[in-house]
This record gives structure tokens, sequence and C-alpha cells, in this order.
């Protein structure tokens, strides 16, 4: 790095910053101005359309059409970049290095990784031979914690995992000695135990290699939890600029006010908690050591991914029922299961006293009038080129429910009951915002009145603001029907406002069922310490990512420890969980977990 | 290991197509109306005689029976003799029936293995063109999508797709050849008899190349690696000649394989116009003369090639792009 | 690419329309598109019209007129034969016109046998995927293994070339390309999520595949199957110029060129004339083809 650069008192200063799209002429930053010293890391903030993402491409000299700079300076070193193209791109990728939130796609899948970080360092920095390109490159893998970093240099990106890959692109970023990084949205692809990781090891590096990072996010607990300072825009303008405790404690400005006002808490006490269990009714669905794997060809001939094994719970009538982990824990593989789209290789599921595993297609279709399914994305799953009317009659159809007439009539008393307009009958869905296809979703599943349903990441795609709506829909209809849900969803603070009792899976498998209050106040198993320990959140922290979680990737699901799938991410694993994988046990109050830890004879 | 893996995938289920090919041609030899015997016999041979040749020959056996022997054959390496051939000279004509004994008859693998090669030299050298004219053009399209590079690639490709053949190879085997005599056209007397059928046929195929290539160059250039790629430092050189277009040559590369059989069509027809004494015209001759041995081996023998260039170019995609590797 | 984050909706009028819609103006908005119409147009109306009206017949020989050259150029043209005559006479640009009805029907006749046994293979084998798609797909190497031509000239040449036969050949020596863009679309559509919605609310696979499936992935086939006419109106005239298409006296592309071939010496026009109606008949559908392939791909990659 330029040593000068770091002495200097501002890395970076944006002046009266505007960036305009032009053709509509609106302004998409206003008057932006703000300083940057060298070795700081500075959060902004700001919901979807306030223009965040803008300033980091503005900054990295990456506006393309439509978008255009219509006035303002980005100074750095007292240069104006934006009147100086030249000077801009000899920065690029040299001093200003810029990480994004698609890994998955920052790298050319034809190339290996190492390859392409030498690439990138002899094109800002020709003077460095290959040899030492090299050799830095694999420092650097493994300063951000990739294991086998010799080995993985030659890798392609296709065989890293999305976390280890964001690690690739940092080092991608590092590679130049940047004076600036630019991170934008980084963790917002990742999994919450995983971005907490990326999340300590920038600050780490911010530590080690001196580089000012300005950490672009739309979470505002992400936020604070990353920086020094955080910067909050709103439409396109910077409203306020504190440090990230005097932030949450002082608000400035109502939006910033309005922003924390709305977030979800986790441990706040004091919610509306389901009733009570009564202990004499029968579970309205049974799940018993049910498994599932699947065939795939890898390089080393073919595998088995076992996708589900040992998943177990019961859930009652009236129930909000949810079942929370991260991608790859075989949730979406659960639900295939459950809905009896694809038929379990052990196990039963009982609905009902009836085997959906077992039934014949024929009885499975008769069955699935009483449990439905609402499907994660807005857009993919609603047919492209039915009209509203026609997707709500549809199921009827199938079951060949009611004449004409009364198909109508229950189409649009379900459009209303959910609170769609019922002018909309006759038009395509393409006109829908992503909260009115949730509905429609919602409407199409229970038109034919079933007993379960089964929301598979239904709020995911939805903001904040939606998704309360839409949960208090769940409501309404839940006292006025007498549904039953499972939800399926990796996000906890969803979880933890609406359900009433929590499966946590980790790799395929049951680790803990618990009711809510229990799960969060006393979860017994350390995975779900971990998943706790790792959300966003604002309240003061009950358990620290750092005594719960260590580093390390889970492990595939094709090569399986024989122990607890968690040992190596675990650390108060001992001897007997690498030989031997706990079973689901009581801990009593009607929670149970699978940790050799609850074992009497361990503690 | 994985490509002794693939290797034996591919080249069982490359045996499975060969056969089924064979089937296929076989039975379609025999269902359809029309008796080589009195072709090869003459008009004038008696109804008996007619009859001798042909059980002597086993054609009046149950189909499968014939199949059966006939694979039998190849699976030796003998793809059997022509009907019509003799083992040194032209065909026989029609008329005359004293030389059908069977001894004189040339051997299939010999008529195709004397004319593969010339089809070969041709193919080659119709590829090479095909690329010099497309590769530029298919790129520069793909660079500038809705610019004028890529409307000029859709209607170059439009023309070129529009100009059948063997009116072309009439056109312009007329004024190159009998006008201006800069190349010479009918028959084979050295290589450059190859160079005018070879262009003929590199119009042909050029299309398939520039619209593979503008859809994929346009395709890699809008991906985000490609995108971020500049941000990370990297100049537009680099971008283009080191990742856009490696990327951009697997679709290119498959195109190679689908469309073989569409060189080997314009071969054929390609050959037939210019008298290039080749696998096409050979294809051709046998057809008329309803020479079955002839057309079998020759089916196979193309769907033998298919099923190894395809293989060839599935190992280069996976070279390429590790992530086909499965 | 990430989105960048500056109209999070913007339900435009152009997503209220089908896809296939969408395609359609995306296509008609276009020069080429316009330009193919007009001239494809043009020369139907004349292939239709002309040698009713004109009343010429193709087939009646005039020796006094013969290798009469066409208008303006050469010696001994005439304004009735606008195009010449050939060795017997006959007025070429009349036997032009019919050999274009028979190169259109053909044509067209034989890419809707193709995209119809092509598009039903790859739903079966896209749709139900394990043993039905290896069986198929066997079955689609080996038919593309097979070079179309050698395999229409063996059926053609062996047998006698009639226009169901002509038709019925081309037609199943052509549809493993459509077998096989069907089955990777129907594959890629399978694992949607409303198919997946569809089967939880109980359809059956029938159901599934008919009407939910095939609707939406054969009209953008379709649109690419236009292109195929133009190939298969070639391959028509190549079988007409090997001698195995519609025979003589039935003036065809083919025909008339092989015929021409022979006196390509002293009269070049026999063989070339009809040559360019057809290369302006073939740029025509191309230049339509080509551009309703585009708006697909782009309606597609934005959709």
């Amino acid at each position: 790095m330029s040593l000068d650069m770091v002495q200097t008192k501002t890395l970076l200063s944006v002046r009266n910053l505007t960036v305009t799209l032009t053709g509509e002429g609106r302004d998409v930053l206003k008057d932006v101005s703000f300083d940057l010293a060298p070795r700081q890391i500075l959060s902004v903030i700001g919901e979807s359309g306030s223009g965040k993402t803008v300033l980091a491409r503005a900054l990295a000299s990456w506006l393309s059409e439509p978008l255009a700079v219509t006035g303002g300076e980005i100074l750095i070193e007292g240069r104006d970049l934006l009147k100086d193209p030249a000077y801009a791109r000899t920065l690029a990728g040299r001093e200003i290095a810029y990480v994004g939130g698609n890994p998955a796609g920052a790298l050319d899948p034809t190339m290996t990784v190492g390859a392409q970080l030498v690439e990138k360092l002899r094109a800002v920095r020709p003077e460095i031979s290959a040899a030492d390109a090299r050799e830095k490159a694999i420092r650097l893998l493994e300063a951000v914690k990739i294991p086998a970093a010799e080995r993985r240099f030659h890798e392609y990106p296709f065989q890293y995992s999305g976390g280890m890959m964001q690690r690739a692109m940092i080092v991608d970023a590092l590679m130049s000695d940047p004076a600036l990084l630019i991170a934008d949205n980084i963790t917002q692809p990742l999994d919450v135990t995983v971005a907490a990781q990326i999340l300590k090891l920038m600050r780490e590096l911010n530590e080690d290699f001196s580089t000012a990072v300005l950490f672009i996010c739309s979470s505002l607990p992400v936020a604070c939890d990353a920086a020094d300072e955080v910067m909050v825009l709103h439409d396109g303008r910077v409203v306020e600029r504190q440090a990230p405790d005097a932030l949450i404690d002082t608000p400035q400005h109502g939006y910033t006010h309005k922003l924390i006002e709305e977030l979800p808490t986790l441990w706040a006490e004091g919610r509306d908690q389901a009733q009570p269990q009564d202990r004499d009714r029968r579970a309205i669905m049974s799940v018993r050591g049910v498994a599932k794997h699947y065939e795939t060809r890898s390089a080393s001939g073919k595998a088995l991914v076992q996708a589900v094994r040992n998943v177990e719970f019961d859930v009652f009538p009236g129930d909000n029922f949810g079942i929370v982990g991260e991608s790859g824990c075989g949730k979406s593989s659960l639900m295939r299961l459950l809905t009896g789209l694809e038929r379990p290789d052990a196990g039963s599921i009982f609905f009902e006293d009836e085997n959906v595993g077992e039934a014949s297609p024929k009885r499975l279709r008769a069955l699935r009038r009483k449990f439905q399914l609402v499907l994660q994305d807005p857009y993919g799953s609603l047919p492209p080129q039915s009209a509203i009317g026609a997707i709500l009659e549809e199921p009827l159809k199938i079951h060949a429910i009611g004449n004409r007439a009364e198909r109508r009539d229950r189409a649009r008393a379900a459009m209303s009951e959910v609170g769609l307009p019922t002018d909309l009958y006759d038009s395509l869905p393409t006109g829908l915002s992503a909260g009115q296809r949730q509905r429609l979703n919602v409407a199409r599943a229970m038109v034919l009145e079933p007993r379960l349903l089964i929301m598979d990441e239904t709020l995911s795609a939805l903001d904040q603001t939606e998704q309360g709506k839409l949960l208090n829909l769940f409501e309404r209809l839940q006292a006025q029907h007498g549904f039953t849900y499972i939800f399926i969803s990796h996000d906890l603070t969803m979880v933890r406002q609406v359900c009433s009792r929590i499966a946590v899976m980790y790799l395929g498998e049951t680790v803990e069922v618990a009711p809510n209050e229990r799960l969060f106040f006393d979860p017994g198993h350390p995975y779900s310490r971990a998943l706790l320990s790792a959300a966003p959140t604002l309240e003061e922290r009950r358990y620290r990512p750092e005594d719960c979680l260590m580093e390390g990737e889970p492990p595939s699901p094709i090569d399986l420890p024989p122990g607890c799938a968690f040992a190596g991410r675990c650390p108060q694993a001992f001897d007997r969980c690498l030989t031997e994988n706990p079973r689901l046990r009581s801990r009593g109050g009607q929670a149970l977990a699978a940790c050799h830890l609850n074992d009497p004879g361990e503690s | 290991m994985f490509l002794a893996r693939f290797l034996a995938r591919r080249l069982a289920q490359g045996a499975l197509i060969v056969f089924l090919v064979s089937a296929l041609i076989f039975t379609l030899l025999r269902v359809v109306p029309g008796d080589p015997v009195r072709l090869m016999a003459g008009g004038m041979a008696p109804e008996a005689l007619i009859e001798e040749i042909a059980s002597d020959m086993g054609l009046r056996d149950p189909i499968y029976i014939q199949f059966g022997r006939y694979i039998g054959g190849i699976l030796q390496g003998d793809l059997g003799q022509s009907f019509v051939r003799p083992a040194n000279g032209a065909a026989v004509g029609g008329a005359s029936f004293d030389d059908s004994t069977r001894s004189e008859r040339a051997e299939v693998w010999t008529l195709i293995a004397e004319t593969a090669p010339m089809t070969l030299q041709l193919a080659v050298l119709a590829m090479a063109f095909a690329l010099l004219i497309a590769l530029p053009i298919g790129i520069w399209g793909g660079l500038r999508p809705g610019g004028w590079p890529d409307r000029f690639a859709l209607y170059i490709s439009s023309v070129f797709v529009s100009l059948p053949n063997f009116w072309l190879g009439i056109v312009l085997a007329l004024l190159l050849s009998v006008k201006l005599k800069l190349v010479p056209a009918i028959g084979y007397e050295g290589f450059a008899y190859t160079i005018l059928p070879a262009f003929v046929l590199a119009i042909e195929i050029a299309p398939f190349i520039i619209r593979t290539l503008t859809v994929s160059v346009a395709g890699v250039m809008s991906q985000s690696f490609i995108d971020i790629a500049a941000v990370r430092g990297l100049t537009r050189n680099q971008i283009i000649f080191r990742h856009a277009l490696k990327n951009s040559s697997v679709p290119l590369l498959n195109l190679l394989g689908v469309q073989f059989s569409m060189l080997l069509g314009g071969v054929l027809v390609i050959e037939f116009i210019f008298d290039y004494p080749g696998l096409g015209l050979l294809t051709i001759n046998a057809v008329m003369q309803r020479d079955f041995p002839l057309i079998q081996g020759i089916a196979i023998v193309t769907a033998a090639a298919f099923v190894l260039i395809n293989i060839i170019v599935d190992l280069a995609a996976t070279t390429i792009d590790p992530r086909l590797e499965y | 690419m990430s989105a960048i984050d500056i109209s999070p909706d913007l339900p435009s009028k152009a997503r209220a329309k089908t896809i296939s819609a969408r395609i359609w103006s995306e296509a008609f908005a276009s020069t080429e598109f316009r330009i193919g119409l007009i001239v494809f147009t043009l020369l139907v109306a004349a292939a239709s019209l002309y040698p009713w009206l004109s009343d010429v017949d193709p087939t009646k020989m005039n020796i006094r007129a013969k290798l009469s050259p066409p208008i303006l150029m050469g010696e001994g043209w005439s304004w009735s034969h606008p195009l010449g005559t050939d060795q017997l006479g006959r007025d070429m640009l009349a036997r032009t016109l019919v050999g274009l009805r028979y190169s259109l029907l053909i044509g067209i006749s034989t890419t809707i046998l193709m995209v119809a046994v092509g598009a039903m293979i790859g739903l079966f084998a896209g749709y139900f995927g394990g043993r039905v798609d290896t069986v198929l797909m066997r079955l689609t190497d080996a038919q593309l293994s097979i070079p179309m031509i050698i395999l229409a000239i063996t059926i053609l040449g062996v047998s006698r070339p009639t226009i169901p036969s002509i038709i019925l050949v081309l037609g199943l020596a052509g549809w493993p390309v459509y077998a096989r863009v069907m089955r990777s679309t129907v594959m890629a559509e399978r694992k949607k999520e409303f198919v997946r919605g569809a089967m939880v609310l109980g359809a059956t696979d029938w159901r599934i595949m008919f009407t939910l499936l095939l609707p939406l992935v054969l009209p953008p086939l379709v649109f690419v199957a236009v292109l195929d006419i133009a190939r298969m109106m070639i391959f028509e005239s190549v079988l007409g110029f090997l001698g195995l298409g519609v025979q003589p006296p039935t003036p065809t592309f083919g025909n008339i060129i092989a015929d021409g071939r022979k006196y390509l010496m002293n009269a070049w026009w026999i063989a070339t004339m009809p040559g360019v109606f057809l290369v302006l008949t073939l740029t025509s559908v191309n230049l339509m083809g080509a551009a309703l392939e585009r708006a697909r791909n782009k309606i597609y990659a934005g959709a």
C-alpha cells in the first residue's frame, strides 16, 4: 500500500455527490457528502431504493447507463476521480477494491481461483512476478482461514461454497493492498452463522491490513456490528452519521428512529405466547425417523447425498410449528417429503393417522385437499399465463368440486378473504407485487379448505412491513378456519414472533425440538445456541458468537462424519461426539435435543 | 479416474447408437419397395435367375436372420460387399449380368476407406474457411449486441443460410471457374479442386457459427464476472480474450457436435455437383444403384464418426469448462 | 449481476401481456421482420396469383420461343416471358412460381410434422425423466447421428417419391433437434415452483403436461421453427435437384435447376433465375425467423 495515503488525515472525501437516473431525470443520490479516514470502518445502511448500491458503484467508478454522476466530487488524495477518469482507472482494483454480494458469479467459472487471483494482482501491479503473486495469494487465502489453502488455490470457483467464495473474493480485493475496500452487501447471500464468521474476519483483516472499509448493507444490526460508525442513507440523502451505540440510543432522524422501532426483537419478553399444550390432543402430523437420500454423480463416481436423516417431530392441531435451519440443512427436502411430492427412504409421516409416505397416488391426491403448501418464490410459484381467477379455480377443478358458478364464487370469496380486490379476477398475476402474489398463493392453498398449511419460506421474499401484514392475515385465517401451520424458515426473528413450537435442523437432522420460550432462553443443543448467537439483533446478546461458534464450514452431506455432524464447529465437543451420533432425547417439558451434553452421565 | 470412466460410458452408449442406426437402416432398406437383385442382374434377366441369385445371397431369408448375419460380419470388421461395384474399375452397368459373381465385387470397407480421406480433406478445409468467415463477424456482433455489428451478423447469416448449396455451387462454378478461370471446379486432379467446393460448404456452415457465437458472446459478456472484472482492475483486452471468448467457446463446440450431420449432408450435395470423388458421391451413387450393403456401410461409418466427434467435443468442452465434468 | 436498487417495483404494461404476445410485438417492431414480411407477402401473392392471372401454362412447350433470355438480358428477349424460357420454350416465371408453391407447401407441412413429433417426444422425455428419458433420448441420438439427407435420399431413392412421402420422410428425419430442445425446456420448467404447486394441489401428470407445460413451452419453439421452414424448403429443392423430389413435369426449384445445369453454357438463366427466387423467399423467411428467435431470446433473458 502507499504509505503517504495512510498518513493523510482523510482517505476519501465525497462532496455533494449527485447521481441521476438519466431518461427519467430522477436523482438517485442527492448531495451526498462524507469523509472516510484511513483504517476506518464505516457502515452505510438504507433500505432497497435508498441508493446505497449506487453510491458503492459510483465510488468504484462503475456506474453505467442509465445512471450518471451529475454533480459533486469524489476526492482521493485531493484528486477528483470524476474529473480524472485516467486516475480513477489506475485506482480501480488497486487502491479501491470492491467486493459484491454475489460471490458465486464474481469469478470466471472456467479458471481456477488461484489463477484469477494472480491474474488480478498482475493486472494492477505488473511489476510483481507470477511466483510472488502466487505466494501472496496462498498466504492471503490462509489469512482468511480457508483450510488447505495450497490445494484450494488450484480449485475452480464452483468447488467453493458460498461462504468460502466470499472469503476468496475478500482475498481478491486485498491482493493489491488497497487503501479502501468497498464491501457491498457481502453478507446478504450467506447463512447467519457464515455471515457472522465473515464479519468477524473482516474486522480482523481491517486491523491486520490497515484497509479502510466502506460496509454497505441493509440490515441495521449487521451494520452496527460491523463498523466504527454508521451512516444512514434515506431516499438518496445522508440523514445521519453516528457511532453504533449512539445511533441506537439517540437516533437523530425520524427515519432512523422508525427503523429501530420496527426491528423485531428476539429476547424481549411479554409477547403473546401460544396457549399451553393440551396433552391429550392427537397430533395432526407426526414424523418419525424420516430419511431421504439422493444419488448424484461426482468427480469420484456415484455418491449419496443424505439430505434428510433422523427427522422426528409432532405437530398438534392449532399449532404454529416452526422448522428452522440454514441452507443445506434439508428443509426443502423435508418439505417435499411432508407434502408427498417425494417418498421417504425410511421412517413414516402420519397425517391424521394416514401414512403420507406410503399412500397410493390416488389416496394421496385425495389427502391433498386436507394439507396444502404455500411456496417460497412469489414469482416462480404462479403459472405465468393464467388469470388470477383461473389460478384459484384450478384446485377446485382438479378435485372436481362444484360447478362453474360455485367455483367462481369460492374463488372470489377467497380473494376478498386474503385482501385481493375481486376486480382483479380476470387479470394476469404479472402486475401484482410480491406481497400480493403471496396472498394469491395463500388464497389458492386455502380454497380447498385444508386442515394443515405448510409455509415454505413464504415470507422470506417480502420486506418487513409486508411480512407483518401477512402474519396478521395468517392469524386471522387461523382464528376463522382453525388452520394448523408449519412454517419452514431460515429467519429466527420471524419464527420467534409467530411459532409456538420450533424444530431446529442441522445437516438433515432435527437436533432440537422445543417450545418457543424454551428454545430461545434455554437452548438444548450447541448448534441452536450458535444460530441464536449469530442472529442479527440490536438487543444485548444472550450468546456471544465468539463463544458459540468455531471457525469452519459444515461438513458435506455426501461425506458425513461418524459422530455428531456439528462436532467440527462445536466449542464444547468431546471425544464421544466424534464417534457416536446423539439421538433426540427429552429434556422435560416437551423439549427434546440431540446432544451428548444433555446426557446426565456426561455433565 | 474420470477420463477412463467417461470414455467407457460414452463408447458403450456410442456402440448402442451405432447398433440402433444399423438396425434402422437395415430394416428400412428391406421394407421399402424395389428389388436390388433385379437391378443387379439387369432388366432382361429371367425371373428364375433373379430368385437364384437372391437366395444365394440370402436375400430371401427373414429380415432378422439377415440382420443377425450382417451384425456378425460387422463385429468381425466385415461390412460386406457391394452389390454392384466390381473390385476394380467403375460400377457395372445394369444391362449385363454375366459378371455378377460374388468374389469379384468390391469390399464395402475398401470403397469407404478409399473415399473418406477425400471427404475429410474437403470437410477440414471447409471448416477452416467457415471459421475464418464466422469468427470475426460472430464475435464482433456478440460484443455489440443491438449495434450495427450485431445487425450485420444477423443479415449476413440470414442471407448465407438462404443460399441453397447446389445453386450456389453452380453459380460460383459458372462465375469463378468458367468465366474468370480462377479455380478449377469439376472432378479432382489435385488440391486446387478442393477449394471451390470447400468454399461453398463453408458458406453453408458459417451462418450457424455466426448465430451461435453472437448469442453466446453476448450472453457471456452480460454475466456478472465479466461486469465485475473491470472493477477488479482487469483491462478490456484481458476480459475479452482471456475470459469472454473462452467461456463462449463451449456452445460453439456443442454446435459442431450436433451439426456434424448437417455438414455431412452438405458434403453429399457438394460432391455430387462438383463431381468430387468422396464419400458423398459414393453415397449418391449407392442410392441410385440400390447398393444396399454400401448404403448400410456408409450409414454405420457416419454414425460411428458422429459418436466419436461428439465424444471429442464433450471432452474438449470439459477441458474448457470443468463444471461440465460430472 | 447484483441489481441496482433504484426501482424496486416497476410493473410495466409490457409485463401484463402473455409471453407469446410480447415475442410477436417485439419481433414485429424490428426492421428485419418487416423487410422479411413484405418480401414474403409479395412472393406468396405472386405465387398464388400469377399462374392464374397470366393464364400461362408452366408445362406448355413452345419450341419456337425456346431458350429466350430474361428481359433486357441478351438477344431475343420478350415481354411475354419476363424470366425467359427453357430448352422446351416453357415460361420460366410461371414455372418458378409454381415451384415456389410446392416448395412452401412441403416446407410448411414438413415443419409442422417435425415440430409435432419432436415436441411430443421431448415433452414425455423431459417430464418423466428416468428410464423414459433414457430410451427416448437414445433413439433421438441414433436418429441424429444419421445425416438427415442420407436418410431421406435413401428412403426416397429406393421407393418412389410423392408429395406425401417427401413430407413424411423429411418430417420424420428432422424431429430429433426439436425433441432435444423441448426436453431441456420441459426439464427446466418442471423444476419450477408453479409445477410443484400444481402437484401439491393434486393435479395429475397428464393435466400438468398438457394444460400447464405445453401451452407454455410450445409457442417459443414454434417461433424458432420458422427458421426450419426455410431449411426444409432447401431440402426439398436438394431432393428435387437429385431427382428425388416431386417428379417432372411438375416444376420445382430443384428439378428446374437440375435441368438448367445442362444448358448452363448457352442459357445460364434457366439454372440461376429460379435460384434467385428461391434465395429471395428463403431470405425473407429467415429474416422473419431470426427476428422471432431474437425476440424470444430477449424476452426470455429479461423475463
